[in-house]
């Protein structure tokens, strides 16, 4: 299954190969960003030969956003805190297992923790009462002044991303919150918001491209 | 399975909103195609930022102490040959030592304990000892004086000196003596009185029968004498005695005629 075999690039969806035009500007933040994410490779290749320092360093760089996304999920301050411990030890075993060809460590430790504070959900099941207030409200904050990307991209970049956050699509914007943050699959999601199963994939596609998109314009 | 299909599935994916069988074969489509990778890689980001999004909520201070603590053992431990300096193994070393120095001190105390009770037991039995023998040796002493006593009376030679004269049957002495010493004693009685150019002469029988001079005596009316004597020359071993009437002084050689006392 591959989605570039043609060398014909008209054939294949922009997604694909697009690159986006790359101001002066845009361009050395992505160089800083890349030195970031080079570290990012390093501090986990000395965590996988079992190095504290290494270890530390990864932890002050990464806990905050990894605490504000089980805070976020279970909203309960000591479940976040056995959540946060949970993954840091599951970054300390399976740090050699890390692919920086499949996305960044920030990426990779967000999903570690997003995906321990769902199963905890699950596991005490309050998932549907969850739901339920993921649907009543966003998770996302629309004021960029102390989201957890703060800590990590600093203030400017933090402030893009929130808005590109903000200025999804609605529909497109709850669908994914509710995939990403309420853990629910996506025939919950479509039994959730009342919509078809084909629907809310294509919006979660398109609010995810779209995210990308200016993400990588604008980053 | 179509590009948009695909975007869906890898959208889920990056979401964790696909089922567990689809998660699974879209992991494995994922393994054999690298740009499927990518484009995976590429929506990460963009969950990545979404993550971020919340609101910042900083962990405690003291669960990253607690995080830490957890892999703390296994650090020292790979961490301790590393500080391979003098100045890290110096005290470790003088520890070593001083525990090595009281081992031994301890271990000289106690055989110096055991050696100084046996040597008081073994002081306190040679005491016993010393007194057992002063006490055999006083016996061994007494016994040495009861046996010389013995041995002294066996050097006596006691002999009764009896009259050979007709007229003075009643003359009698008896001499002591002493083969050791070399000298003796002779007492007697009934003796005739002499005239003051006349003396008695003792005389002692030596092993061979020849007369040995002994002493002169003079004797006055009273008839008694005691008298130490001492042969002119040594006796090894006095035979008989006997007592001649001579000239006053004595004679060299005794006159038989003139014998008056003499021992059996």
């Amino acid at each position: 299954m591959s989605l570039c075999v043609s060398s014909d690039l008209s054939s294949v969806p922009r997604i694909f190969y697009a690159e986006p035009a790359v101001s002066l500007p845009n361009f050395l933040e992505r160089v800083n960003e890349t030195t970031a994410t080079d570290r990012d490779v390093e501090l986990l290749g000395r965590i996988a030969s079992q190095d504290r320092a290494a270890f530390a360093e990864f932890y002050d760089r990464h806990a905050t956003l990894m605490f504000s996304v089980a805070s976020k999920i279970l909203n309960n301050a000591s479940e976040a805190e056995d959540v946060l411990q949970e993954t840091f030890v599951q970054v300390w075993q399976k740090a050699r297992n890390f692919n920086p060809k499949l996305g960044k460590a920030s990426s990779w430790v967000a999903i570690m923790v997003r995906n321990k504070a769902i199963d905890r959900i699950r596991a005490s099941q309050r998932r549907s009462r969850l739901a339920d207030e993921a649907g009543a409200e966003f998770s996302i904050v629309s004021e960029v002044s102390d989201t957890a990307n703060e800590a990590i991209l600093g203030h400017d970049k933090a402030k893009l991303i929130q808005s590109a956050i903000v200025e999804l699509p609605v529909e497109q914007r709850r669908a994914i919150e509710l995939a990403y943050f309420s853990g629910l699959t996506q025939d919950e999601i479509s039994k959730k918001l009342n919509e078809p199963l084909g629907t809310i994939k294509a919006r979660i596609r398109r609010g995810l491209l779209k995210l990308r998109d200016q993400l990588e314009g604008g980053l | 399975m179509n590009d948009e299909r695909m975007e869906e599935q890898a959208s889920l994916h990056v979401l964790g909103a696909l089922n567990p069988d689809e998660a699974r074969e879209f992991k494995q489509a994922m393994q054999a195609d690298p740009e499927l990778q990518k484009f995976v890689a590429r929506l990460s980001t963009a969950t990545g930022a979404l993550a971020g999004s919340v609101e910042a909520a900083e962990p405690p201070p003291q669960l990253r102490a607690k995080i830490l603590a957890q892999f703390g053992e296994k650090q020292k431990i790979i961490s301790l040959p590393q500080r391979g300096g003098i100045a890290f193994w110096l005290p470790w070393s003088w520890a070593t030592c001083v525990t090595i120095l009281c081992v031994l001190l301890f271990t000289q105390e106690s055989r110096l304990r055991l050696t100084v009770g046996s040597q008081a037991q073994q002081i306190n039995n040679l005491n016993q000892l010393v007194q057992s023998l002063s006490a055999t040796t006083n016996d061994l002493q007494q016994t040495v004086l009861a046996l010389q006593a013995t041995n002294r009376l066996a050097n006596l030679r006691i002999a009764m000196l009896n009259s050979v004269v007709a007229d003075a049957p009643k003359t009698v002495a008896v001499s002591l003596w002493d083969n050791e010493k070399q000298n003796g004693v002779l007492v007697g009685q009934s003796l005739k009185a002499l005239a003051a150019d006349r003396d008695y002469e003792l005389w002692v029988m030596d092993e061979n029968q020849i007369p040995v001079a002994a002493g002169v005596f003079h004797m006055d009316a009273s008839g008694a004498i005691r008298m130490d004597f001492k042969p002119s020359h040594a006796i090894k071993t006095a035979g008989k005695f006997c007592v001649t009437e001579e000239i006053k002084g004595g004679v060299a050689s005794p006159t038989l005629k003139n014998l008056v006392l003499a021992s059996n």
